[in-house]
């Protein structure tokens, strides 16, 4: 089997390139023309693909040979257009030229942030709500771009009879990337930690590769939208204080309840920033829910639907984003002999 | 008044969140290439028609006038189809990449009987009318030069410079800084009139895809001269604009709302400088509470845009004269002919 996967370079994206050779796929990493591939320790069978989806003319031959799609390419930074015409458009180019391709399988990277966490009251889950237009567009540039790109993708998959997994992973953090927008705000070093005791949607980057490799190869993923999280999350209060030890960090914390943080942005945005176009996001209601609003997250569909369960532990997931680096080859070889030579699990 | 717009990328954002608070006018058509940008504009300020082709929405749509916002070395097709079609336009700066195709659009244009209007959109910022009001009242004294100089990084990965994806804007002569060339030229047109002669420098500092990053000129104009420029290394980022008239001097930074006046006062010489001072202080720390606030409601720096598209829908409705006629748009661009680098570095 070979996999095609856009965004390969990326946080996420260089982890799924991993966990799919764990399993034994063969990978062509789609990166950005001017991307520096030094340090990622690819092997070398595998095929680097150079384009750029918002302006290479020939994406066709990207997928020549290739039986899955595992798009996980977005603009993530920039202005709210800027990721449109990356993410969305981009997509758009893709899924066009795979419309000429015999490739019919494709795994997509959505996100939690579609979700209407405003609509939301309890747990959260595959069948919760997502953003309705046109009040998605209250949303952030990051939210209105993967929404996009997620409907986008299903009405290519509905018009060319492709099967079509979509994976939407909660925060996702690893190394070089502890800390999370959930965190609350910060202040220099300093943290204001707005609900102390929520349970955050979390998955570490090298559990969530690791569905993203058994989606593209399981057949019972086909035609499933599952959520992409560890458990129910560790609290923010432990996790900040994990990160600070971790990273290095430190600085104070200080508690605020959600009640009363909630309440005020409410004010604020109803009584000064209704009206305002450039407002920091945490002083938008809906964007403030999305990031803060303690609610259950589960796996459960995910764990059902395949079988999973995470790789990685907690306790391991913090070794190995604040511990010594994981060599390239045992990272290669963990699924195969089912065993982290660095770890015991 | 039926509007329709052609490219719903960054700056059709603006274009379409002015027209929706014009009164009189019916946003009816939009179309991009990218069929989603398309229909998530439509959906976000209710367009009712959405389309990937431009010659479709025309004929369906019928719009009286047509925003032209795409990248620029479409505008001249886009921009002829739409006169052709018996539309006004208003097309984004630079109206087109050469002057001749300039020539041809207005042409056309004229004998279409349409109108096509070029975004000078900072010739509409409060700062610049203000001035422009003194210099009408006979208070500022004549206009003897204009300096103008946009200091802005466009050097950063993820804008003009971007290594993965060739910016537009770098096919035209001079790269990224031509497409600021409509904003020099069209201050410089306000304050001196058209230039008769021009003389440039065009270099480069750093190393970078675009092909030119720093330019200076000296304009001679027939009523006055005018030093223009554009800096991609000066910081912070700044668009200043200095006008020095026979009794003032006026200064305004166009990121901003700061505009300060220096002139005669009603004390002894010798105290001038220093009452100057105190008044400039304070219209200063004034201007810098207003900046803040400006970014929180309105169009913030593009209030200009704002303004030049009110006044032109009420011209194209009441029949009165443009504020930015297509001989503006003639002089502007033959201006900016005189400015182009003579040859494009590699």
């Amino acid at each position: 089997m070979r996999a095609l996967v856009t965004g390969a370079n990326g946080f996420l994206g260089r982890h799924v390139v991993d966990a799919l050779l764990a399993r034994g796929v063969k990978v062509r990493a789609m990166v950005r023309p001017a991307a520096q591939l030094e340090g990622l320790d690819w092997p070398s069978s595998v095929e680097i693909f150079r384009a750029d989806l918002r302006t290479t003319r020939d994406l066709c031959s990207a997928f020549e040979g290739v039986d899955v799609l595992l798009h996980l390419a977005a603009v993530v930074s920039g202005g709210e257009d800027a990721q449109f015409a990356g993410t969305v458009a981009g997509t758009e180019r893709l899924l066009e030229a795979m419309a000429d391709t015999t490739c019919q399988r494709l795994v997509l990277c959505s996100t939690f942030s579609v979700y209407n966490y405003s609509a939301i009251s309890r747990t959260l889950n595959e069948g919760s709500p997502i953003h309705q237009t046109p009040d998605l567009y209250d949303r952030d540039g990051y939210t209105i771009s993967k929404w996009w790109q997620e409907r986008v993708t299903r009405r290519f998959a509905t018009k060319y009879g492709w099967d079509v997994t979509v994976l939407r992973p909660g925060f996702i953090w690893g190394r070089d990337h502890g800390y999370l927008a959930a965190l609350g705000q910060q202040f220099g070093r300093h943290h204001l930690v707005i609900g102390p005791l929520t349970r955050m949607p979390m998955t570490h980057v090298d559990n969530c590769a690791d569905v993203f490799a058994l989606a593209a190869i399981d057949g019972r993923a086909r035609g499933q939208t599952l959520n992409v999280v560890d458990g129910p999350g560790e609290r923010i209060w432990r996790y900040l204080s994990d990160y600070m030890h971790g990273s290095g960090n430190h600085g104070w914390r200080v508690p605020v309840p959600y009640w009363l943080a909630v309440m005020v942005v409410r004010l604020g945005f109803a009584t000064v920033f209704r009206t305002a176009t450039k407002v920091p996001s945490i002083l938008v209601p809906p964007r403030f829910e999305s990031r803060l609003k303690p609610l259950r997250f589960e796996n459960r569909k995910l764990r059902e639907t395949l079988g999973w369960t995470p790789p990685f532990d907690y306790q391991q997931c913090l070794a190995r984003t604040y511990g010594p680096t994981v060599p390239t080859v045992a990272r290669h070889l963990y699924r195969a002999e089912l065993v982290n030579p660095n770890e015991t699990r | 008044m039926k509007a329709a717009l052609i490219g719903a990328g960054q700056i059709a954002r603006q274009h379409l969140a002015c027209l929706k608070t014009l009164p009189g006018v019916d946003l009816a058509g939009i179309c991009d290439l990218s069929p989603a940008t398309a229909e998530a504009a439509a959906d976000r300020y209710s367009i009712p028609a959405w389309f990937i082709d431009h010659r479709a929405m025309l004929e369906t749509v019928r719009p009286d006038v047509v925003h032209v916002t795409t990248p620029p070395t479409s505008h001249f097709g886009l921009a002829l189809d739409s006169v052709t079609a018996g539309a006004h336009v208003i097309v984004e700066k630079p109206v087109t990449p050469t002057f001749q195709e300039v020539k041809t659009l207005i042409g056309r244009a004229q004998t279409a009987d349409r109108h096509v209007v070029e975004d000078h959109n900072y010739l509409f910022n409060h700062a610049p009318q203000e001035i422009l009001r003194r210099i009408r009242s006979g208070e500022f004294g004549a206009v003897t030069h204009v300096e103008v100089l946009i200091c802005l990084d466009i050097l950063g990965p993820g804008g003009f410079a971007d290594p993965n994806s060739p910016h537009p804007a770098l096919k035209l002569a001079g790269g990224a800084i031509a497409d600021f060339l409509p904003h020099l030229a069209s201050l410089a047109h306000m304050f001196v009139g058209p230039h008769r002669t021009a003389s440039t420098v065009w270099t480069k500092r750093k190393s970078s895809p675009l092909p030119y990053d720093e330019f200076r000129a000296v304009v001679d104009a027939e009523r006055g001269t005018a030093s223009l420029g554009f800096s991609a290394s000066s910081q912070p980022d700044a668009f200043w604009l200095r006008v020095y008239g026979e009794n003032m001097q006026a200064t305004t930074n166009l990121f901003e709302t700061r505009l300060t006046f220096d002139g005669p006062r009603d004390v002894p010489k010798p105290l001038r400088p220093f009452f100057s001072g105190l008044e400039e202080g304070k219209t200063i720390r004034r201007a810098a509470v207003s900046t803040l606030l400006r970014k929180f409601k309105g169009p913030g720096a593009y209030e200009g845009l704002w303004e030049l598209l009110a006044r032109t829908y009420r011209a194209l409705a009441d029949g009165s004269a443009l504020p930015i006629t297509g001989s503006d748009v003639l002089e502007v661009n033959r201006m900016i002919e005189a400015l182009r680098p003579q040859e494009q570095l590699p």
